[in-house]
């Protein structure tokens, strides 16, 4: 239909609009992941891969500490799968939106979907939801990590040391935002601290699987918390 | 060895991002397992959080001028208040570098 055009590529344009911002604060983190992917020895090339095959920030920046550590193969991709498992929930949320439209809307959807791209598309209704938005939001954010990644790769290689300048500060900065609005009830206050306790904890023993570890017990924590109280009510 | 990891996570996340956008498959999580990933983005982030904020450097530090502390601590008052996720990451970030220079 050549007259939707106009409508299309304006709502293209608004959801690359609306997703600059967060977009733009990705910067740091991105630098970052390619910074620290030189310095984990990476070729640019598979630096840049990461960004552009795997493109998910969190899982990126523990995969290449890992590397650096010494990790397994299959150590690493267990704690992708884990650390990752929170778009599992954001696939579930979307459902509605996303699972009728056809296959090559789903696939490249589901590609970008990221915590950003789920934060400025999910509290659409299913009349109000536009692909072409949704998929300005997605590329926005896509192009923006890699271009940040890019910069990482090139700064690396120049400056050494630059995962001593405190750009990691940016992940804390941005899930702090993320989490602290989500802290509503004490289960969530109970599942933030003892993650919190023994992340640190398990860090500091060196476990190979410290981030899954005390994410799981976080969550578990949380869920008794959660079903004591409901058992209460 | 590096790109069979790289095309292996791709592979995982692009799996965990489209499992539940497939129509043909049947919704079967118990509403325990729901409840359980319902805690998945506040336990794992604050696990990823958590080394980078108490072990800069992988040398553990529990000190009240600890940048990173601070700037979390800011970070969290600033979205409580403010309910805006880009200045309260913009600012927090601002006053963790400026810490950072001054505590050093």
């Amino acid at each position: 239909m050549p007259s939707s055009q106009p409508i299309t590529r304006h709502a293209f344009l608004h959801g690359a609009i609306a997703s600059l911002p967060l977009s733009l604060a990705v910067a740091p983190w991105g630098l970052l992941a390619g910074s620290m992917a030189i310095e984990a020895n990476l070729s640019p090339w598979q630096g840049q891969g990461l960004s552009a095959i795997v493109f998910a920030g969190a899982a990126q920046l523990v995969a290449i500490g890992m590397l650096k550590g010494g990790a397994s193969l299959l150590s690493i991709l267990l704690t992708t799968l884990l650390l990752t498992s929170q778009h599992l929930l954001y696939g579930l949320s979307m459902r509605p939106l996303l699972s009728g439209q056809p296959l090559r809307w789903r696939l490249g959807l589901g590609f970008l979907l990221t915590d950003e791209f789920f934060a400025l598309t999910s509290h659409y209704d299913q009349q109000q939801f536009n692909r072409w938005y949704a998929l300005g939001v997605g590329l926005t954010f896509y192009v923006a990590w890699n271009l940040f990644t890019l910069a990482g790769i090139v700064l690396g290689q120049n400056i050494p040391h630059l995962d001593r300048l405190g750009l990691d500060f940016s992940i804390v900065a941005t899930f702090v935002a993320l989490i602290a609005p989500t802290v509503r009830n004490v289960p969530t206050l109970v599942c933030v601290l003892v993650s919190l306790f023994s992340s640190v904890l398990f860090t500091y023993w060196h476990w190979e699987t410290a981030l899954i570890a005390a994410g799981l017990l976080g969550m578990g924590a949380g869920f008794v918390c959660q079903k004591l109280a409901g058992a209460r009510a | 060895m590096i790109w069979l990891l790289i095309l292996g996570m791709g592979l995982l996340v692009f799996l965990n991002r489209y499992a539940f956008l497939e129509p043909r498959l049947p919704l079967r999580l118990s509403s325990n397992a729901r409840q359980f990933l319902g805690f998945a983005v506040p336990g794992m982030l604050t696990a990823i959080c958590g080394p980078i904020i108490f072990l800069p450097e992988h040398q553990l530090d529990l000190s009240l001028t600890n940048p990173y502390l601070l700037g979390s601590v800011v970070a969290v008052a600033l979205v409580l208040l403010t309910r805006s996720v880009l200045l309260s990451m913009l600012v927090s970030m601002l006053i963790f570098f400026l810490l950072r220079s001054w505590l050093a």
